[in-house]
């Protein structure tokens, strides 16, 4: 997070804001101390519901939205890294992120609607994900499931968190926070070959970015 | 393979077991709000205090029926019913007519209801960002429709 504010910094324009979101069922204890490594001064929300990313329907962290002035959404839905990143040394290394997003934020905060990357409605409620009444049904699943993890109910938690994946198995977000309840945590052996399927099957958990 | 990871491994499991509402009370889940219901009735429906709609959803009991926004559900006998004197409104049948998902646990007494559709028809229609309501670390509500008149970046992550 110590990304965001420094472009947070660097754009600073008091008609704009991020609010950025950790989708955290373990909530401040987990996410906490990651943001306040950031020392951030923009809107910090933990998201125990993931509330944010069923409202605009993201299937993983991190995603975005841009939103104008009036409430329109302007671009939506891409994978969403300040920079690129690198992690690991020699040929283990592995990078990940772009270094095209953020000027392209800096330019649409700027020039607004004038911004060349400013999409239009056309196209950004094309590039939003269906949300049926399944997937819907997962969240309602899911944070029956968080419930229980807060009472201490493991196994029951298990069993939502389950279904929610069976519902909306195109989540990631839901794969990986359950996988936070096992001992090889969310990005072990599991989670490789989820993601290998999901992959091999065709299927994006960003949208391609298109800047 | 990549190494597994997790920012805080002593939180898998960070909590005492405890009852969700000892005191036999059903429990609501909405949009990350948690209600605590003293008095409902029903069998396998979730009947409700009329008043009591407005702090799950945000529904209002009108004249012309359930209202939210501009927005208004005719009422029929089987949503807003009276027996033995006292009125119930049937939220999960009102949830089934507005089509939203619910998933209910009875042995815990609680019931976890999904975003109604409705309230997001515009973001897949024109593009407006729908509508939220989360709590930030201050413990200030942030609501989109508190952000117009500025730019805003909404962007999620997480520790796992």
């Amino acid at each position: 997070m110590p990304v965001w504010q420094q472009v947070y910094e660097e754009i600073n324009d008091p008609n704009f804001v991020i609010i950025c979101a950790a989708e955290d069922v373990g909530g401040e204890a987990a996410a906490g101390p990651i943001f306040d490594a950031a020392n951030p001064t923009y809107i910090q929300v933990v998201d125990v519901d993931h509330i944010i990313s069923s409202a605009f329907n993201f299937v993983n962290v991190p995603s975005s939205a841009w939103v104008d002035e009036n409430g329109k959404i302007v671009r939506i839905d891409e994978g969403t890294y300040s920079k690129t990143h690198a992690i690991g040394e020699g040929e283990q290394a592995i990078t990940f992120g772009n270094d095209v997003y953020t000027p392209a934020l800096k330019d649409w905060v700027t020039k607004g609607a004038d911004s060349e990357f400013v999409q239009s409605a056309e196209a950004v409620t094309g590039n939003i994900r269906g949300h049926s009444f399944d997937q819907l049904k997962a969240d309602a699943a899911f944070r029956l499931g968080n419930l229980f993890r807060a009472h201490g109910q493991k196994e029951k938690a298990e069993v939502y968190w389950q279904i929610a994946r069976e519902l909306n198995p195109d989540s990631v977000n839901f794969i990986r926070q359950n996988l936070t309840l096992t001992e090889e945590g969310s990005a072990g052996e599991t989670f490789m070959q989820l993601m290998g399927d999901y992959v091999s099957e065709g299927r994006e958990y960003y949208r391609p970015l298109d800047l | 393979m990549a190494e597994a990871f997790m920012a805080y491994p002593e939180l898998r499991h960070p909590f005492q077991e405890t009852p969700i509402h000892p005191n036999g009370s059903v429990t609501v889940l909405y949009q990350g709000r948690t209600i605590t219901l003293s008095e409902t009735g029903g069998g396998d429906n979730l009947l409700i205090k009329p008043e009591d709609l407005g702090r799950i959803n945000g529904f209002e009991l009108k004249p012309d029926g359930a209202c939210y926004a501009d927005m208004c559900i005719p009422l029929n006998d089987e949503l807003l019913s009276t027996t033995e004197g006292e009125q119930w409104f049937d939220l999960t049948a009102f949830a089934d007519l507005l089509e939203q998902p619910w998933v209910v646990d009875r042995e815990a007494g609680v019931w976890s209801f999904a975003e109604i559709p409705a309230k997001r028809k515009n973001m897949m229609v024109d593009a407006m960002a729908p509508e939220f309501e989360v709590t930030d670390r201050k413990g200030n509500v942030v609501r989109m429709a508190d952000l117009k008149g500025k730019k805003a970046l909404i962007v999620t992550w997480s520790s796992w």
